[in-house]
């Protein structure tokens, strides 16, 4: 359950032409998620309560949580720590929410971050990232193959 | 109150002239943006006009213009009774290159607090930039369930 002081901090609403259950799985595994989520592995048994860990090719933790609800193929919420960041892992932790509703040929994909109330530039990372992200999963299922952008934010050296 | 605003996002695999192209010229437009015909010279003051099944659905005047980068226009819905009588809103797109790629942003702003063209393109513009990208990318705009933007539309009208 959300924290009564958890507020929407982002809201990106996509249409992809792919059955639900693509979709679904296009969030939830490693082998997908590498290909359109800057790299990183989704890792996790996606029961609720389990912990779920966003793997970045060395092995190293991105980010990670609990899986609250798991619904496949319809809504995931998870919580959500910045682990790689040293000043995201005190912060407390955001909640995201995947919600997949058919529509006919298509599905509309909702994600959703709930976070306290933080500093807005804690803030900035995610609304750069998510449209990168979900506009690179929609290419890899729509075209089979993702897009190619730098990522931007940290880990992109300065040149 | 503040006025509202609306950012959307979305990267797209084609060249900003592609996308340029897709964003001004009606036989396109109609293909992903709910039916809708636009139509316009694009030079600066020039009308802007978007048709639907003969009609005027929406309207306004060219803000900005520097192909293939940045446009922008007014934008005042004529189709729905109710909405008519609001001032218009802006609407400005920026298209910026990335490798084999583009960025677009999709900035809708100058409304009235409490605004119910907010309201409505706040849900129309994923529909919209969706299929945009689904268009370049594939060929093929989304299909949707019958007229579903315009259904709903349709609804708000009665």
């Amino acid at each position: 359950m959300a924290a009564p002081d958890l507020k929407p901090s982002f809201v990106y609403v996509t249409y992809i032409a792919a059955p639900a259950e693509k979709v679904w799985r296009a969030l939830t595994d490693g082998d997908f998620t590498r290909q359109y989520f800057f790299g990183r592995r989704m890792q996790s048994d996606w029961t609720v309560g389990a912990g779920w860990a966003l793997l970045m090719d060395d092995g190293r933790v991105d980010s990670g949580g609990k899986v609250l609800e798991c619904e496949p193929p319809r809504r995931l919420a998870i919580s959500w720590r910045v682990e790689w960041l040293e000043e995201f892992r005190t912060l407390p932790e955001a909640i995201v929410t995947f919600d997949i509703e058919p529509m006919g040929e298509v599905v509309r994909l909702t994600v959703t971050q709930l976070t306290g109330p933080i500093d807005e530039k804690y803030l900035e990372g995610g609304r750069r990232g998510w449209p990168v992200i979900l506009s690179g999963l929609k290419s890899l299922l729509e075209t089979g193959k993702p897009l190619k952008i730098p990522t931007p934010s940290a880990g992109t050296p300065k040149t | 109150m503040t006025k509202p605003s609306f950012v959307y996002v979305t990267y797209i695999r084609t060249s900003p002239e592609q996308l340029w192209q897709a964003l001004t010229d009606g036989s396109l437009t109609r293909q992903y943006w709910a039916g809708r015909r636009i139509e316009s010279d694009w030079t600066m003051g020039a009308p802007v006009t978007f048709w639907f099944d003969g009609k005027v659905s929406d309207s306004g005047k060219v803000l900005e213009c520097d192909p293939p980068r940045r446009l922008s226009y007014s934008f005042r819905v004529e189709f729905v009774e109710a909405l008519r009588s609001e001032p218009p809103s802006r609407v400005a797109f920026e298209i910026e290159k990335l490798d084999a790629q583009v960025k677009l942003t999709v900035t809708h702003d100058e409304f009235e607090p409490g605004s119910q063209v907010f309201a409505a393109i706040s849900g129309g513009w994923p529909v919209i930039l969706s299929g945009l990208k689904s268009l370049l990318e594939t060929g093929r705009a989304i299909e949707f369930p019958t007229g579903s933007c315009d259904a709903r539309r349709a609804k708000e009208e009665a």
